[in-house]
């Protein structure tokens, strides 16, 4: 450990020395920014090839030289802070949220405020100003926002077992509470044997990130993060709500209704349970409804429909529906001082991100290329089928270069057509239900705001609750303990956290 | 980490050349003598110059606010303050008593395990099975933890993990050895012995094969049987080095190791499973606080330059010779 920061910190110094060369240097940039630099996360295995048929077009779309550095996920943020101690700073960064290290480096002036310059341009005003909001730092803007869908909570659960129980889907958490036990009291799978549970959950503690403990506590009225009682905001966990919920789960983990190693099973193997019939509900983002779909298929393509169904968000057992919506981004897209020096240059980046924003780029960057890989069929992007080597080289690029969408105007790209009728029904089905949610949504009040102490300690204070949250629902401390551990949250710092987020709050109103 | 290369034959020192006064001038003298000698140990000289002593400047930012953008040179100086907050912090007690724990446990199981293992190997007289023996028990050191993390959470998987039900069924109890904080640290332990015990015995038997052959004879036609011979032959004869790689590892003690304890935490253990180097990373790393981690980091090597210096002199005074 000693010697892995001892490197970090060779590089970091290397890095700095590197800078200070690079600025005694008096090299100048003209304003013609003829090769735009960005550095962008890749989740697949691979980078995109630097001379492949989507950077081509790419080059070709936007007229300018553009040069992507991709840098691995998991260690992204680790290259952001490095990359900013360098000389090689590319014109425009993707930043994956608003952590700890990017609010400190934009609050010491690392990035451009673009707060009043975005709405200059027409593919970069966005249609969603809330979540623009969302997305700054306490309102100023540090970057363009990569728009995701607002709503993707759902409850999936094996449609074959409730057919076979005579069961209607889950409308509210009562309803959770009785399909799920069920599923593990009435042998949904016809074996004779006592070997199903309800519902299955992995190890996610983590509060705030959207796990099924989350949505259970916004269903029943938690707040979403914050709430506002009474004039002010405070945390979710600080509702009689909240413990309301959590004694729900509780209840269920206590009748073995959820597989009893929620605390450490792991989260990349959630699928299994579900495909190999031992737990029959999941509650995640709707998009996994595709994913477990495939599971069945891919196991039996001739018999695959009707094993799994889904619903939305659960109504609480207040009668209302909370429906729980994600942030509505997933970082920004951000331009460093340091490359981009004069406002001519930023007009520059910025022109190119417009461009980037048109519906033409949109298109090469989530579908790819007209013609090679996919093509239009109803208003819909559908693969060409066979796929050429060409065509499936465009299709594993773009799913890296998705990573460069920003869609602040809303989605110009053309929605995927699904494989099969049946899975094209699912789809349609999933965007029907998640409009009708995303009315009842719930919104983070506290999303803009971002405090100081929260900065510097939030993630252990949140940490504390967490983990007495688990400890409750594992039986390990009482409600009395889990009261205690937010107490501890207060005395630690989460009162100066509430007092500033209060103070950012009325200052914004 | 390369095994250091030890000299097994404690207590002979090579002597200076020569014993005269020395004067002004006499290492030039001395130097242009040796002058290839010291050509050759340029290379490591420059070595640990570039890459061991140069980096430790980035250090000072322990006592900085560092802020990426801002560079080492451009954050503010803040003193000690990062380590105040540490030793005010109510985490630190916590974290330097599991850190505390662990590190004896493993010093003082897996380190005579190793010993022991090592004994074991030295009397089996069978070429062929003491040879099978050592390259079995070295395999595992070579497994990243990730696997042994990995093949823990198969055998004690909650329901189905063979040793999950053979153990709860021979206790008649119904543990989940993953989550329960009491099976934490003997997890850990057991772990630690599984993969590195094995390998750690290759040392201590590069100094068995040292030690004076017709001793044994001796003692065999005086009567002494096997444990005698063993702690009358054996142990005294590899006694300087045992010292010195207890010193080393009392040195690297407080290295818990990252991956294998971040791998086994979770929510319901975390209580003890926090040691120093998880908190490094969740802080630094997740949490971009590069001074603060850097200043635990930094309290954390200065504990184990002084558990060095400690046991050294401690063995020094019992009479042995130390590993400087």
């Amino acid at each position: 450990m000693i010697r892995r920061k001892i490197s970090l910190a060779a590089a970091v110094v290397t890095a700095t020395a590197l800078t200070l060369t690079a600025c005694s240097g008096g090299e100048t940039q003209s304003a013609d920014i003829s090769t735009v630099n960005v550095m962008a996360p890749f989740l697949e295995a691979q980078p995109p090839s630097a001379d492949g048929a989507v950077q081509k077009k790419l080059r070709e779309l936007t007229g300018k030289d553009v040069n992507i550095t991709w840098a691995p996920n998991a260690s992204y943020e680790d290259k952001t802070n490095i990359t900013l101690a360098s000389s090689e700073i590319p014109h425009v960064m993707v930043i994956q949220g608003k952590t700890p290290g990017f609010v400190k480096n934009a609050e010491a002036g690392a990035f451009w405020d673009l707060t009043d310059k975005l709405d200059d341009y027409p593919n970069l005003k966005t249609t969603f100003p809330d979540i623009q909001q969302n997305a700054s730092i306490n309102g100023k803007v540090y970057g363009v926002y990569r728009g995701r869908a607002p709503m993707r909570a759902a409850v999936m659960f094996r449609q074959d077992w409730l057919d076979k129980l005579g069961l209607q889907p889950p409308k509210t958490t009562e309803d959770l509470y009785k399909v799920a036990k069920a599923f593990t009291e009435q042998d949904p799978d016809g074996n004779g044997q006592d070997d199903t549970w309800g519902i299955t959950i992995p190890k996610w503690g983590a509060l705030g990130t959207n796990s099924p403990y989350d949505l259970i506590e916004e269903w029943y009225g938690a707040g979403n993060r914050w709430i506002e009682k009474d004039g002010k905001l405070i945390p979710s966990f600080e509702t009689e709500e909240f413990l309301e919920a959590n004694r729900f789960v509780k209840k269920m983990v206590d009748e073995k209704l959820i597989n009893p190693d929620f605390a450490t099973f792991d989260g990349t193997k959630w699928n299994e349970p579900f495909f190999n019939g031992k737990g029959g509900i999941i509650a995640d983002v709707d998009s996994r409804v595709s994913v477990l779909i495939n599971l069945f298929k891919q196991a039996d393509p001739n018999n695959f429909q009707n094993k799994v169904g889904f619903v939305g968000n659960l109504e609480g057992p207040d009668g209302e529906l909370h429906a729980h919506p994600t942030d509505g981004y997933s970082g920004f897209l951000a331009i460093p001082k340091s490359s981009v020096r004069t406002e001519a240059e930023l007009k520059t980046v910025l022109e190119f991100l417009n461009t980037m924003n048109g519906k033409d780029v949109a298109v090469l960057l989530n579908n790819g290329i007209e013609g090679t890989n996919f093509a239009l069929e109803d208003g819909k992007a559908a693969t060409i089928k066979p796929e050429t080597e060409e065509g499936k080289a465009v299709t594993t690029d773009v799913k890296s270069y998705a990573q460069l969408g920003m869609n602040v105007t809303g989605n110009s790209f053309y929605p995927v057509k699904q494989a099969t009728d049946y899975e094209q029904q699912v789809f349609d089905k999933r965007t029907e239900v998640m409009a009708e949610d995303l009315k009842s949504a719930v919104y983070n009040p506290a999303a803009p705001f971002v405090s100081a102490t929260y900065v510097s300690k939030g993630a252990q204070l949140d940490n504390i609750v967490a983990d007495a949250r688990i400890k409750y629902l594992a039986g390990q401390v009482d409600e009395q303990g889990l009261k205690d551990a937010i107490k501890l949250w207060n005395t630690s710092g989460g009162d100066k956290v509430k007092e500033e987020i209060n103070k950012l709050w009325q200052d914004n109103k | 980490m390369a095994a250091p290369v030890i000299d097994t034959r404690a207590g002979e020192r090579t002597q200076p050349p020569a014993s005269a006064p020395r004067k002004r001038g006499r290492f030039s003298v001395h130097f242009a003598h040796y002058k290839w000698l010291y050509l050759l140990l340029l290379p490591g000289v420059l070595y640990f110059a570039v890459f061991r002593y140069g980096p430790m400047y980035g250090v000072s930012i322990a006592f900085k606010d560092y802020v990426p953008f801002l560079g080492v040179n451009g954050s503010k100086w803040v003193g000690f303050q990062h380590f105040q907050d540490f030793f005010a912090n109510p985490d630190f007690p916590r974290l330097l008593g599991n850190t505390l724990i662990l590190a004896f446990l493993n010093l003082g199981i897996a380190f005579p395990l190793t010993i022991v293992l090592a004994l074991l190997l030295n009397e089996v007289r069978l070429s062929i099975l003491k040879r099978t023996v050592q390259t079995l028990v070295y395999i595992p050191h070579f497994l990243s933890w990730t696997i042994v993390a990995s093949l823990s959470f198969l055998l004690f998987a909650l329901d189905f993990g063979p040793l999950f039900l053979f153990l709860n069924n021979v206790l008649g109890t119904n543990i989940d050895f993953l989550s329960d904080p009491n099976w934490f640290r003997p997890l850990i332990v057991l772990q630690e012995i599984w993969k590195n015990t094995g390998w750690g015995t290759i040392i201590f038997l590069a100094a068995l094969a040292t030690v004076d052959q017709d001793q044994y004879e001796a003692a065999i036609i005086d009567g002494a049987g096997r444990f005698r011979r063993v702690w009358h032959i054996t142990l005294p004869g590899i006694r300087s080095t045992i010292i010195v790689m207890l010193i080393l590892a009392i040195g690297q003690m407080l290295n818990t190791g990252f991956e294998q304890i971040y791998l086994m935490t979770n929510a319901l253990n975390r209580s003890v499973a926090d040691v120093f180097d998880t908190y490094v990373y969740f802080v630094g790393i997740t949490q971009g606080a590069y001074s603060y981690s850097t200043a635990v980091g930094l309290f954390k090597s200065l504990v184990g330059i002084v558990l060095i210096f400690g046991t050294n002199a401690l063995a020094k005074r019992f009479n042995q010779s130390g590993l400087f």
